[in-house]
């Protein structure tokens, strides 16, 4: 096979591949979407550089809460690690976690199609 | 089971230290390898009750980030316990370090209960250490919260005062059950803690007002007023009944029956 017949064979599956990642992508935001109408909306007021120290945790709603902690405890986690903890579902989870983003708790990191979340103590001076 | 134990109180003068250092002893008796840290930077006593007054590293420093775990931990110079199973990580007592860590900010909490969390990395994964103890302040200050949070399971100390009985189950209530922890309480200086009319009484009371497991029911010894802190019990007198009860507690903590 010539090389331009295997770039051509590979475009489909890559074009197929961009189209699921974007699909997901939108989905996680329809996710948060759905948590902001279920949730008071106050909850996901932005605070930039915001620390999540105990009394913040003391302060969070129980849902979130319980997020928080378990990446807490698990440092760097996706949302499927995060809910084999807490035994919930991983679109929830990934609801809370992206809520946490927005309210600049956490930091989002995407690798490939992974999404990874993370408190950035270190970064917080 | 490896475990991180916090071992707090509401009210200070509860015999919290003692009952910590006590437990690690006992622990490390039965061939644990066990490391105990004084979180209680404003008034620290860990230095003093294990007589390593000498020391010139502090667990201040692991917080501040200006040093590592590895070089804080010290073996300790116990008899029983003589066998390098028992390691501490003492807070300065200096009035300027005392200052300084009563005057941190939110971030640089946040960044002290990253470096609690990472113990359980640190020393239970890569250093092999069966037990954690934290010693913490009473009442609802920062450093006790971090080790709540950063804790297994966490033992209540509490008397039968009525403020300490009122305050606890407050505590209990609007802490504890926010972070779902596993909690047992260890009520100590009881009066006539041998009367089993007494037990009984107390066993319902503990569990009808804080609605957790009693771990522990510690007589008022006067052996251990006599002793002025200079005696580790579980150590220096292995067959006194407050030693059989830590030994008890420490069985029932590694049965993970709470």
């Amino acid at each position: 096979m010539k090389k331009n017949d295997i770039l051509l064979s590979r475009k489909p599956l890559h074009i197929l591949e961009k189209i699921k990642e974007n699909l997901e992508r939108l989905n996680e935001k329809m996710e948060v979407m759905i948590e902001i109408q279920r949730h008071d909306k106050k909850e996901l007021q932005a605070f930039p550089d915001a620390s999540l120290d105990v009394m913040t945790l003391l302060s969070m709603p129980d849902h979130l809460r319980k997020t928080a902690m378990t990446i807490c405890r698990c440092g760097r986690a996706t949302a499927q690690e995060i809910a084999q903890h807490t035994k919930r579902a991983r679109a929830v989870e990934s609801a809370y976690l992206n809520q946490l983003v927005l309210m600049g708790y956490l930091k989002k990191e995407r690798i490939g199609r992974k999404a990874y979340f993370f408190i950035d103590r270190d970064n917080q001076e | 089971m490896k475990k991180i134990i916090a071992v707090h109180s509401y009210k200070g003068g509860t015999g919290k230290t003692s009952l910590s250092v006590n437990l690690a002893a006992s622990l490390a008796k039965r061939g644990r390898k066990v490391a105990i840290l004084d979180l209680d930077f404003r008034a620290p006593s860990l230095f003093s009750i294990l007589k390593m007054e000498k020391s010139t590293v502090w667990l201040n420093d692991y917080l501040n980030g200006a040093s590592t775990i590895s070089k804080i931990l010290q073996k300790t110079n116990g008899k029983v316990v003589s066998n390098g199973k028992l390691f501490a990580g003492l807070a300065n007592p200096a009035t300027e370090a005392i200052r300084d860590m009563s005057a941190k900010d939110r971030k640089w909490e946040m960044r002290a209960l990253g470096r609690l969390l990472s113990l359980r990395n640190s020393l239970l994964k890569e250093q092999d250490f069966d037990y954690i103890l934290f010693d913490t302040s009473p009442g609802l200050q920062y450093s006790s919260i971090n080790a709540i949070v950063a804790a297994d399971l966490v033992v209540v100390a509490t008397t039968c005062d009525r403020s300490d009985v009122d305050g606890t189950s407050r505590m209990l209530r609007e802490l504890y059950n926010l972070f779902e922890k596993k909690t047992g309480v260890v009520l100590n200086k009881v009066l006539d803690a041998n009367l089993n009319s007494k037990k009984e009484e107390l066993n319902k009371r503990i569990k009808d007002v804080y609605q957790v497991p009693l771990l522990g029911l510690v007589p008022c010894f006067c052996e251990l007023l006599k002793a002025q802190g200079n005696l580790i019990f579980v150590q220096d007198r292995p067959n006194h009944p407050f030693t059989k009860i830590m030994d008890e507690i420490a069985i029932r903590i590694e049965k993970d029956e709470i």
